[in-house]
């Protein structure tokens, strides 16, 4: 327990040194730390729809950060959430606008839908990296790219609904997840989320395969000596991941745009990966996580607003904190087994 | 047949050329940490910033060359960053890498915003590329003098790097300790190398070729910053540096074929294929030669290592092993 607490202030005094790290950066860009950081308080939790805005923020990459903890508790990266999220949006949109079916229903098939995009998308680079050992860092990665261009395309050269936006037409309302109230946009897909996150955690704290995953994300070597298939566990692991990934885009049309468009959702898949970092692959602690940036994201559309500086300083402090605990974290994959000279990486 | 024609002619392999070269200066940069057994994903980001702070630097010294060096320092700085959390702290080399690449992105856009008021793009404001290159003896060379010259200036430097690479690695003592430190640690740390010091260095050189880069796409490539203009060109090196595994020639090989499929793409454009579908050719490139070549081994790399080592080794044995510690 005192180990834990160890990691935990350590933890924690990463996060001030980052802090500092991003005052200081604030000051370059030429404003006050003290009023970036009340100005971003206040627009993440200043009125009662300023912190729905926050929950709403803190939906996608919730999801999208369970997406990244299960790929994390195997030992694997999947760092293409960004791109399953793309396309499990555009075929939750899809089916949302393409087909008249019952309530709920049509919602059902919509998130079912987005969930295998988002698996299907993740298959090929699954499948090379379980039969071959191809890296899925890189292969997810490329990967994103190629889902933003063909959903885009999808999008404006096949789908495009008349007039001058860039987008599909709208998912009727039958596909709609139920807003909770009516001055924002915050749904039932944090409700998801949510639910989603308690699950993976009793996944892997009581289940068989549960355990054999982390067992494999821990150390794959022994893992595979104790009769683990860690080719197939780890395939499955992605597809699991991917899936999550799609869902996290399906939540995002059919919960908040109600449509899909360009530029359908910057970043939240690499928030994900972030959250799920800073919780150390806990999908509890992804909801903290996620939440904290959630509210600096938020808080950073005020920040824009009132202030000159851009939106996009949040990220430097998001990138700053993993940076400040990466140092001391312990993703699986680490080979601490390993002497500090040996190639930690097998391409 | 018109159509072929319109496809492929001179200006198709200068083209190529053109856009092979950011890549290729990129990749050889990454070909340093792959030798040196780190998988550097952040290049990237070294990329970004020395492409974003080659403009800044260019606009307020008005010297692209100052701009250059400018971009240079700032890539640099993330390397040593990289370093320092990677050999130092032991920190995940994916976890760092992808941190760094996201600070680079908000950080560009930061300044940007604070500097010029506005994200997306800047050019004007006394921004001015580098110079062509004009080569004196090419125009009696007729055809193959259209394709060689009137390049700017890193273009050159990029292909003459690589055969300089090849010789750095076989011939040099930096270049085989690099080698050793990637493939047999335990050989380096028994020959009283500092794997440590190798890894720095590897990834300080890393960072000087990928600002290089990033310099060579805001003012040779193009003449202006675009937000996120590095577009996936790092990550396009780091897949190539999977299957090359860091050796020169088979870099170079791989970055003709993405400067091939990018510069064909962009005529494809021309013939009414929708820029979407067109765009993402070089990434389907990328993942296809990925898994292509993901299955192939590589023991082979190991014994080449052992052999030159040796060789070398017996040339001065005795000198060799106190040095570089």
């Amino acid at each position: 327990m005192t180990d834990r607490l160890a990691a935990l202030s350590g933890q924690a005094l990463a996060i001030l040194l980052a802090l500092a790290l991003g005052a200081v950066v604030i000051l370059t860009v030429d404003e006050n730390p003290l009023t970036v950081l009340t100005t971003l308080l206040r627009g993440a939790f200043g009125s009662p729809d300023r912190i729905a805005g926050t929950l709403l923020q803190a939906t996608p990459i919730l999801v999208c950060g369970i997406a990244a903890c299960i790929s994390l508790r195997g030992g694997l990266f999947n760092i293409g959430i960004e791109g399953q999220l793309f396309m499990g949006g555009f075929a939750a949109a899809w089916v949302g606008f393409s087909f008249a079916l019952p309530p709920f229903i049509h919602l059902a098939v919509a998130i079912v839908f987005a969930a295998f995009a988002g698996l299907l998308w993740i298959a090929i680079p699954a499948w090379f990296r379980a039969r071959y050992n191809a890296n899925e860092v890189v292969s997810t990665i490329l990967a994103n790219y190629v889902a933003i261009l063909i959903t885009s395309y999808l999008t404006i050269n096949i789908f495009k609904a008349p007039g001058g936006l860039s987008e599909t037409p709208p998912i009727l309302p039958s596909a709609w997840l139920p807003e909770f109230f009516s001055f924002s946009r915050l749904n039932w897909g944090l409700v998801i989320g949510l639910v989603l996150a308690v699950a993976t955690h009793f996944f892997f704290l009581r289940t068989a395969s549960g355990y054999a995953i982390s067992e494999m994300g821990a150390n794959p070597k022994f893992a595979e000596y104790g009769g683990i298939d860690i080719k197939r566990q780890g395939f499955f692991v992605l597809l699991a991941s991917g899936a999550v990934g799609g869902l996290a885009g399906g939540i995002e049309a059919l919960g908040v745009h109600h449509r899909f468009m360009e530029g359908f959702a910057p970043g939240f898949g690499f928030d994900g990966v972030i959250a799920a970092l800073l919780a150390n692959g806990s999908p509890l602690g992804t909801i903290v996580t996620a939440l904290f940036f959630g509210a600096l994201r938020n808080g950073s559309l005020l920040l824009e607003v009132d202030t000159t500086a851009s939106r996009e300083i949040i990220t430097v402090v998001q990138a700053l904190i993993i940076l400040a605990v990466s140092a001391q974290i312990t993703i699986r994959r680490k080979a601490s087994d390993s002497t500090a000279g040996e190639r930690r990486w097998k391409f | 047949m018109e159509i072929l024609e319109r496809l492929f002619n001179v200006s198709l392999i200068v083209a190529t050329l053109r856009t092979t070269t950011p890549i290729l200066l990129v990749a050889l940069g990454g070909s340093f940490t792959t030798k040196a057994g780190i998988f550097n994903i952040g290049l990237e980001g070294q990329m970004l910033v020395g492409a974003f702070f080659a403009v800044i630097g260019t606009i307020f010294t008005g010297s692209p060359w100052l701009g250059v060096l400018c971009g240079v320092i700032a890539a640099l700085v993330l390397a040593y960053v990289f370093a320092l959390l990677v050999v130092t702290f032991k920190a995940n080399e994916v976890v760092v890498g992808l941190a760094l690449n996201i600070l680079a992105g908000g950080m560009t856009i930061s300044l940007l915003t604070a500097i010029f008021g506005h994200r997306g793009s800047i050019f004007g404001h006394g921004l001015v590329g580098l110079p062509a290159v004009k080569l004196p003896f090419a125009r009696e060379l007729g055809v193959f003098g259209q394709m060689i010259s009137g390049y700017t200036p890193l273009v050159y430097v990029a292909f003459i790097l690589v055969p300089l690479l090849v010789i750095f690695y076989r011939r040099t003592k930096l270049g085989l300790y690099i080698r050793v430190v990637g493939e047999k640690p335990e050989a380096a740390e028994a020959l009283g190398i500092s794997i440590s010091r190798i890894r720095y260095t590897s990834s300080l050189l890393c960072g000087l070729l990928a600002g290089l880069a990033g310099a060579h796409l805001s003012l040779g490539y193009t003449t202006m910053f675009t937000e996120n203009m590095s577009s996936g060109r790092g990550f396009m090196a780091v897949a190539i540096l999977i299957f090359s595994n860091g050796d020169p020639w088979r870099i170079l090989a791989g970055c003709m074929l993405f400067g091939f499929s990018d510069a064909l793409s962009l005529r494809l454009q021309t013939l009414g294929i929708s820029s979407y579908l067109v765009l993402a050719v070089p990434y389907l490139v990328a993942l296809a030669a990925l898994f292509a070549l993901s299955y192939r081994a590589r023991p082979k790399l190991i014994r080449e290592t052992i052999e030159s080592m040796s060789r070398v080794l017996s040339v001065k044995p005795a000198t060799e092993s106190g040095k570089g510690s």
